[in-house]
C-alpha cells in the first residue's frame, strides 16, 4: 500500500518544485560561467 | 588570540553546548533518542544536514584551495541539487513509510539480513575510519598556527561532543548543528568582509576582482573534460551527482538527519533547502580565498604558510637564492598590480608561483614531508591580520564545524551499532529502556573512540587525507545496492549481496591500478553493482524458468 502524495506548501506539486530547483541549478551554472568569462576575460584578452 | 577573541570563543562554545543539552532533555525513549520522535521541523534538519557536511578541514582548506588553485572546486557541488531532487522524490517516501531507524534496516525489508549486515559493516568501517580525522585534522592545523597542544584541542572538542551527544541524542545534535551553522555562516561572512576591507586604500573591489581574475582565481566554471581531473563541469555534474546521491542517500550520518522529520514534506524541504543553498555557500567560502589571494598580492606572504616547514626551509643552504627569487617576484607582481598592467601582472604572477613551487620542492627534499600548505593559508591570514573578536569568532566557527561533523558521525555510528548489529543480531527482543541505555553507552563508546583515533591520527601526516578519501571508496557500492532496492524488483537477497562485493572489488582494483579521479569511483562502483545485480538476477531468473 502506498501513502498518498503530500501536497507541498508552495507551487502546487512536488514535480513543479523539482523542476524549479533544476531550473535554478541551470541558472546558477550559467551565472557562474558568465562570472568566469567576465573576470578572466577582462585582463587576459 | 587576544582577550576579546577568547571571550567570543568561550562564549560561543558554552552557548552551543548548553543549548544542545537543553534541547536534548526528555530523550527518554529509543525513538526520541535516535530519531527525535520524528518531530523535527524542516529548517532544523536542513541546517543540520549542512553543518554535518561542512567539516572544519573543509572550512579551513577550501579557502586555501581557492587561494592556490582558484574557485573551480565549486563544480564538485553541481551534482548536489540533482541528487537532492532524486533523494527527495524516491528515497524519502520509502524510508519514511517503512518506519526505519537506519537506511540499512530498509535493505533487510527489501533484500535479506546478510545484505543489511554487509552494508552496515561497510558503513561502520568507513565512518569509523573517518570520525577521528574530523577532530584531529583541525587540531593539527591549530597546533601549527597557534601553538595550542593538539591533544588538548582534540580532547576539548571530543569532550564537548560526547557531553551533548550522549545526554541528548539526536535532538541535541540537531539543535547544536543549527547554532553551529549560524556561527559558521557569521564567521564566514566576517572573514569575507574583513578580507575585502583590509585591502590597501586605493584598491577598489573591482580592482580586486580583476587581479584575482587575471591570476586565474575566479574560475568557478571549467568546460574542458579530463577524466583525471575532478574539477570541471562534467565531472561535477556526473561524478558529483553520484557522490551526493551516495552521501545524502546512503550514508547514515546524513540519512539520520532527515529521518527525524515529522512528515515527508518536512524531510523533502530540508533536502531541497540544501539543493538551493549549498552552491552559494561554497561560492562565498571560495571567494573569501580569492580575496585573501589579492590581499597577499600587496602584503608579502611567507614562502611557505606552514610555519614549521618554513623554519626548516630557512636552514637550507639553497634558501638564500630561493628567497631572493621569491622576493623579486613578489615585488614585480605588486608593482604590476599597482600599475594595473594586466600582461605584466600575469607574467609576474607566473614567476611568483614558480618561485613558490621551487621553495616547496626544496622544503619537501629537506624534510621528506609533503610541502603543500593549503590548510594553513586561511588561518595565517585570520590570526595575523583580522581584528580582535573576529579571530575568536572564526576559531569558534572552526570548532563548530569540527564538532557538528563529529557529533553526527558518533550519533550515526551508535545508531547503526544498536539497531543494525546489537538489536538485530546480538540481543533481539529487548525492552525499549534496554535499547535506550545501549544507545547511550554506544554513543559514549564511539565518542571516546573518536578522541582516541584522533589522537593517533595526528601522527599520520598526509595519511590523514588518504584515510579521509578511503571513505569514498565505499560510496559507489552502497549507492548501487540502494538503486537495486528501489528500482529492480526482481533482484533478491543473495544477488544484491554478491553485487555489493563485486562492486567493492572493482572499485578497489580501479583505485589501486588506475589514476581515475575519486569522483568517478562513485560512478564506477554504482554501475558495477547495478550491472552485476541485473546480470545475476537475469541468469537466476532464466534458471528458475521451467522448460
Amino acid at each position: 500500500m502506498t501513502t498518498p502524495e503530500e501536497r507541498p506548501p508552495f507551487l502546487g506539486s512536488w514535480q513543479r518544485i523539482y523542476f524549479a530547483v533544476a531550473l535554478y541549478l541551470a541558472a546558477v551554472i550559467a551565472l557562474l560561467a558568465w562570472f568566469t568569462r567576465s573576470w578572466n576575460w577582462s585582463w587576459n584578452r | 588570540m587576544r582577550p576579546a577573541d577568547w571571550l567570543v570563543l568561550v562564549a560561543s562554545l558554552t552557548i552551543i553546548v548548553a543549548y544542545g543539552m537543553y534541547r536534548g532533555r526528555g530523550s527518554d525513549t529509543t525513538s526520541k533518542y535516535l530519531l527525535a520522535g520524528k518531530s523535527m521541523p524542516w529548517y532544523a534538519m536542513a541546517l543540520s544536514i549542512m553543518a554535518t557536511q561542512a567539516s572544519a578541514i573543509t572550512f579551513i582548506s577550501t579557502t586555501g584551495q581557492s587561494y592556490a588553485d582558484g574557485m573551480r572546486f565549486i563544480q564538485m557541488y553541481f551534482g548536489l541539487p540533482i541528487a537532492m531532487i532524486a533523494i527527495a522524490a524516491i528515497a524519502v517516501p520509502r524510508f519514511h513509510n517503512s518506519g526505519v531507524y537506519t537506511a540499512y534496516e530498509y535493505l533487510e525489508k527489501r533484500f535479506d539480513a546478510k545484505t543489511r549486515a554487509l552494508v552496515s559493516v561497510i558503513f561502520l568501517l568507513s565512518r569509523g575510519l573517518a570520525v577521528g580525522v574530523s577532530l584531529s585534522a583541525p587540531a593539527v592545523v591549530l597546533t601549527v598556527i597557534l601553538g595550542w597542544p593538539s591533544q588538548y584541542t582534540t580532547l576539548l572538542m571530543g569532550a564537548l561532543v560526547v557531553a551533548y551527544t550522549v545526554s541528548g541524542g539526536i535532538q541535541a545534535v540537531t539543535w547544536t548543528d543549527v547554532l553551529q551553522m549560524i556561527v559558521m555562516t557569521t564567521g564566514l561572512f566576517a572573514a569575507l568582509f574583513s578580507a575585502i576591507y583590509l585591502l590597501p586604500s586605493g584598491v577598489h573591489f573591482s580592482d580586486a576582482l580583476s587581479i584575482a581574475g587575471s591570476a586565474g582565481r575566479l574560475n568557478p566554471v571549467v568546460w574542458s573534460f579530463d577524466l583525471s581531473d575532478q574539477y570541471n563541469v562534467w565531472s561535477g555534474l556526473l561524478g558529483g551527482t553520484f557522490l551526493a546521491l551516495a552521501y545524502f542517500g546512503c550514508d547514515q550520518s546524513q540519512v539520520q538527519r532527515y529521518l527525524t522529520g515529522r512528515d515527508i514534506t518536512q524531510m523533502r524541504l530540508s533536502l531541497l533547502f540544501n539543493a538551493v543553498a549549498k552552491i552559494p555557500m561554497q561560492f562565498f567560502i571560495l571567494f573569501t580565498g580569492a580575496m585573501v589571494f589579492v590581499f597577499f598580492v600587496y602584503v608579502k606572504p611567507p614562502v611557505n604558510f606552514n610555519p614549521g616547514l618554513n623554519a626548516k626551509l630557512e636552514q637550507q643552504a639553497a634558501y638564500p637564492q630561493v628567497k631572493a627569487r621569491y622576493d623579486a617576484a613578489f615585488d614585480q607582481r605588486r608593482l604590476a598590480a599597482q600599475a594595473a598592467d594586466p600582461a605584466a601582472f600575469h607574467a609576474a604572477n607566473l614567476e611568483f608561483e614558480a618561485a613558490r613551487a621551487s621553495a616547496a620542492k626544496l622544503a619537501a627534499q629537506a624534510t621528506g614531508q609533503e610541502s603543500k600548505d593549503t590548510n594553513y593559508i586561511f588561518l595565517h591570514f585570520v590570526t595575523r591580520y583580522m581584528p580582535a573578536g573576529i579571530v575568536g569568532l572564526i576559531m569558534a566557527a572552526i570548532f563548530a564545524a569540527a564538532m557538528s561533523t563529529a557529533s553526527a558521525e558518533v550519533n550515526s555510528l551508535a545508531t547503526v551499532s544498536v539497531i543494525d548489529v546489537y538489536q538485530r543480531f546480538l540481543k533481539p527482543g529487548g525492552s525499549d529502556p534496554h535499547y535506550l541505555s545501549a544507545s547511550r553507552w554506544l554513543t559514549g563508546f564511539w565518542g571516546i573512540y573518536a578522541v582516541i583515533t584522533a589522537y593517533y591520527a595526528q601522527g599520520l601526516g598526509s595519511l590523514v587525507e588518504a584515510v579521509n578519501k578511503l571513505g569514498s571508496l565505499f560510496y559507489g557500492s552502497m549507492l548501487g545496492v540502494f538503486v537495486l532496492a528501489f528500482f529492480v524488483r526482481r533482484v533478491q537477497g543473495t544477488v544484491a549481496f554478491v553485487a555489493v562485493l563485486t562492486g567493492e572489488a572493482v572499485v578497489f582494483a580501479a583505485w589501486t591500478f588506475t589514476t581515475v579521479a575519486f569522483l568517478w569511483l562513485n560512478v564506477l562502483g554504482c554501475a558495477v553493482v547495478v550491472f552485476t545485480g541485473l546480470l545475476l538476477s537475469l541468469r537466476s531468473g532464466l534458471q528458475a524458468t521451467p522448460r
